[in-house]
């Protein structure tokens, strides 16, 4: 017969202890800070998003000497200094689909729900560090695009300047809206399931609005994601979008209602 | 310890595994044996709580999975050696299991060393072969040093060496007093690894005892005869219960009498044999037989004792 040719018992470990939600929450942010596509994600989402907030103001430059007085009375700076937020809004929550959704591509999920079976804590670790982390990321992106938009928008002397009423609020918002952002991006991946579906969801749900919110009613529009966050940016009041402190609390509402779905979900269905 | 207790999985319409009660006992290596989709996976899913019973319950030491305090200090499960995210390191995914469960991170290098993965510890498993993803499977398992340990199919895919290895693993395990709770659909396999056997087949079980025992009582002992009037024989020896069955050579092969049984009807009778060999029973003529009355029963034919089993060409 075979000889016991291994020794697999551990050496040192300490007697077992009942885990808790804490230990649930560095497991998912070990899980996603020792992935190298995560922060790949977040440079991304940085470099993109202030390049193209250079860009679209670059843009306006151009067009400024052609502008009417009335259209340059209501050019709102700040705003499309901080274009960048939809980039980044949708870059970090794609990240935040593939969080749940490569795990259920590899099979993966099977391993984390075998390991923690407390599933509606593993969706909760997760919404909370993708938020958290990307809440920063897009304030530091917001920064930068300002400071990058003023400079290119003195070329015409429009002044912009943090001290503006509502600008500060803008960046803070702009930020707010892209953390909650990845909480709907978690949300749909938890519902969906696959990567390539529940992207598309919330492609459709943050830029897409805007185009086929033209089926909705005019009062009903301005409550769509894709509306609410174009809505977290304005200085200046936009007819049609909400105010900027509502829309964030519109997106919140999307995101809390998001992952509250996937939670029950995963939580009912077999893994 | 496994406890299934009336254990049933439905699928819509399809029963997946079939009022199922059996118990997995430490010290010893269980195989699950069955062909695929017989119910194996679907039941070992249901003993790591991934997928809920239709009806029944399944216990593993003394507890539902689920209420587990830390449960990977339980329980090792290996399901599929390529449910990991390729982009992580073989290290990093032991850290987050480890942090998981409050295992002290130390036990990921020890692991490691267990299953010889320690210099590509830092690789990306991405870059890792079958073998040495079932490797990293293993280690994730006996991460917590749990006394429990489930394995699905761990060999598929595995070259020679890879077997052997596996092999020599799951009776360590066992001989270190764990429960080991083996599936595979390879018999061959099973009779070398195992000590215990639950096989299944559609969902039900069809045996459940020692490899020994299900080798001893379901296989039909075949004894392979060449003998001078060999039809007269066969004529002989077919009432007294025994199915002949031509082989290629000219020799006929009988199943159901033994050799002793055969040969005192060839003297009595004055018929010479030119050779009478018994032929070693096999688990797998064993698992065929358990399955074949499985197979009638559940296709509800009507088959009496000794009814002439369609042999034909």
């Amino acid at each position: 017969m075979a000889v016991a040719t291994f020794d697999t018992r551990a050496a040192t470990l300490d007697p077992a202890r009942a885990t808790t939600i804490i230990d649930t929450f560095k497991a998912e942010w070990t899980k996603l800070r020792t992935l190298r596509s995560t922060w790949l994600t977040v440079g991304g989402a940085v470099l993109a998003s202030v390049f193209l907030a250079g860009l679209v103001c670059a843009a306006q430059v151009s067009q400024w000497d052609k502008m009417s007085p009335s259209e340059r009375a209501d050019f709102d700076p700040t705003s499309t200094a901080l274009i960048g937020v939809l980039f980044a809004a949708a870059i970090l929550g794609s990240l935040a689909v593939r969080a749940i959704t490569s795990e259920y591509a590899t099979g993966m999920i099977r391993v984390t729900f075998s390991a923690i079976p407390g599933r509606r804590g593993v969706l909760m670790a997760k919404a909370a560090i993708l938020a958290t982390i990307a809440f920063p990321v897009a304030l530091v992106t917001n920064l930068a695009s300002f400071f990058l938009g003023r400079q290119i928008l003195a070329g015409k002397h429009i002044s912009m300047a943090l001290g503006q009423p509502g600008v500060v609020k803008a960046i803070l918002f702009g930020a707010m809206g892209v953390s909650l952002v990845t909480g709907i991006g978690l949300g749909l991946g938890g519902i969906i399931r696959r990567t390539a579906g529940a992207t598309t969801a919330l492609m459709l749900a943050v830029v897409g609005s805007q185009l086929f919110g033209i089926a909705l009613p005019e009062g009903a529009r301005k409550y769509l994601p894709g509306n609410a966050l174009q809505a977290v940016t304005s200085v200046r009041h936009v007819a049609g979008l909400l105010p900027p402190g509502k829309a964030v609390g519109v997106l919140a509402v999307y995101a809390i209602l998001a992952v509250s779905t996937a939670s029950k979900l995963i939580a009912r269905r077999d893994a | 310890m496994i406890q299934a207790d009336h254990l049933t999985k439905h699928y819509g319409e399809t029963v997946a595994v079939d009022d199922v009660t059996f118990t997995v006992r430490p010290g010893r290596v269980t195989g699950f044996l069955g062909p695929n989709g017989a119910g194996k996976s679907t039941t070992m899913r249901m003993i790591l709580g991934l997928d809920r019973p239709t009806s029944g319950t399944v216990m593993v030491n003394g507890a539902a999975y689920r209420k587990l305090p830390a449960p990977l200090r339980a329980v090792g499960a290996l399901l599929d050696a390529k449910a990991i995210d390729p982009g992580r390191s073989a290290a990093n995914h032991l850290s987050w299991l480890a942090t998981s469960n409050r295992i002290d991170r130390r036990r990921v290098a020890e692991v490691l060393d267990v299953v010889g993965l320690s210099d590509v510890g830092d690789h990306r498993v991405g870059t890792f072969s079958l073998g040495m993803n079932q490797r990293l499977g293993i280690a994730a398992a006996l991460l917590g040093d749990p006394e429990t340990l489930i394995f699905d199919e761990p060999i598929n895919g595995l070259d020679p060496d890879g077997i052997l290895w596996i092999r020599n693993l799951m009776r360590s395990l066992a001989s270190e007093g764990r429960t080991v709770f083996l599936s595979s659909h390879l018999m061959s396999e099973m009779a070398q690894t195992a000590d215990h056997l639950i096989v299944i087949g559609r969902g039900r079980i069809i045996a459940d005892d020692s490899v020994d025992r299900i080798i001893a009582g379901n296989a039909s002992r075949r004894v392979r005869v060449r003998a001078a009037r060999q039809a007269d024989l066969v004529a002989l020896l077919e009432p007294l219960g025994a199915r002949a069955q031509r082989a290629a050579d000219g020799a006929v092969t009988f199943v159901g009498l033994d050799s002793t049984a055969i040969g005192e009807v060839a003297a009595t009778n004055g018929i010479a044999l030119v050779e009478l060999t018994p032929e070693h029973a096999t688990l797998e003529d064993a698992f065929l037989e358990l399955t074949h009355h499985d197979t009638d029963y559940r296709a509800g034919a009507v088959v009496g004792a000794g009814a002439g089993a369609g042999q034909g060409a």
